[in-house]
């Protein structure tokens, strides 16, 4: 049990890579409390699984675009667990287009649910763990960011923003016990990437010679979770099989 | 929480500052700026607030912090919260 009496939020817990670290952070021993924000029974049904599992888990339905909504999600793990130890910031949407063709809103929707919803959601929580002294938050990121990918210019836009927001946070508050690391998973098998067209050609470039799976991304996150990784903050980890070397 | 005399809670805050930010208890007037006075980082204005809230067993929502400028301003704030 790596994480016992950890106490973690999950941003957009119900699906994909979110959804395997929910599971992950809860056979580890930690308990977690995740946001979705459109499918109910998504949730329910997680919590049930969950709670066959003897894991302690709360959902809640949040919107990481509004910080109100951020605040009531850090509020409600301080009530219901009595602490935030870990936050992963995961929710992120996409609306992949050429830029010739993307509309304002396109841009705006993506950079503020992915990037704001980052900030919003590091500052709701980052006062109780500087009180603490202690607290680790992890941002999904994607190699989109690092590499840059055709027709995902708001996408990777948002995503180099949060290495960014992972670098400096990590430098601005190392001194009060906090840990600030970034994932950049390459190509996973989840609902983003279902609907490809080009799978095979992807494939062919990437050096492993297939998708990811989401549980090998939630592996990565345990392990920034935890005091195996004490001594790495500010770092971006690729989760890619070898496809940005 | 009942409320506390303005005075006796003025000189316990007054401790709490001086010892946090490891100055003279008399160099902790009432109208000191933190910043600009007392040469105070966001550091020690966050062990301030955990401290009085420790002390007096409340909660003050962080967005107070801002408000935490002087001697003066931190019993304002702590009696608002205590007589809540």
């Amino acid at each position: 049990m790596l994480l016992k009496d950890k106490v973690a939020i999950v941003t957009g817990g119900t699906r994909g890579i979110g959804r395997a670290i929910v599971f992950e952070l809860v056979q580890n021993g930690a308990k977690v409390l995740f946001t979705y924000l459109q499918s109910d029974e998504s949730a329910g049904i997680i919590l049930d699984e969950i709670k066959e599992l003897r894991g302690d888990a709360e959902a809640m339905k949040a919107d990481v675009r509004l910080y109100d909504d951020a605040k009531k999600v850090a509020e409600e793990t301080i009530n219901k667990f009595g602490k935030i130890d870990i936050l992963v910031n995961n929710a992120g949407i996409t609306k992949d287009k050429a830029l010739m063709m993307m509309e304002p809103a396109e841009w705006l929707d993506v950079i503020n649910t992915n990037l704001t919803g980052y900030f919003n959601m590091s500052k709701a929580c980052i006062v109780a763990m500087m009180k603490q002294k202690s607290g680790i938050i992890i941002n999904i990121s994607s190699i989109s960011g690092i590499v840059g990918m055709p027709r995902q210019v708001n996408y990777s836009s948002a995503k180099a923003g949060e290495i960014g927001l992972t670098k400096s946070l990590a430098k601005e508050v190392a001194s009060y016990g906090i840990r600030v690391n970034a994932v950049a998973p390459g190509f996973i098998e989840t609902d983003m990437t279902k609907d490809l067209k080009s799978k095979e050609e992807i494939v062919k470039m990437i050096p492993a010679g297939r998708f990811g799976k989401p549980e090998e991304v939630a592996k990565v996150v345990t392990f920034l979770a935890c005091e195996r990784s004490g001594y790495i903050n500010g770092q971006v980890i690729k989760v890619d099989g070898g496809l940005a070397i | 929480m009942q409320a506390i005399d303005n005075k006796i809670l003025e000189n316990e805050l007054r401790a709490i500052i001086a010892e946090i930010v490891e100055i003279e208890p008399e160099k902790v007037t009432l109208n000191a700026n933190f910043v600009e006075d007392l040469g105070m980082d966001s550091m020690m204005a966050l062990e301030i607030l955990a401290s009085v809230e420790k002390k007096y067993k409340l909660r003050i929502p962080e967005e107070n912090l801002t408000k935490l400028t002087s001697l003066g301003k931190a019993v304002e704030l702590t009696n608002k919260f205590i007589n809540k």
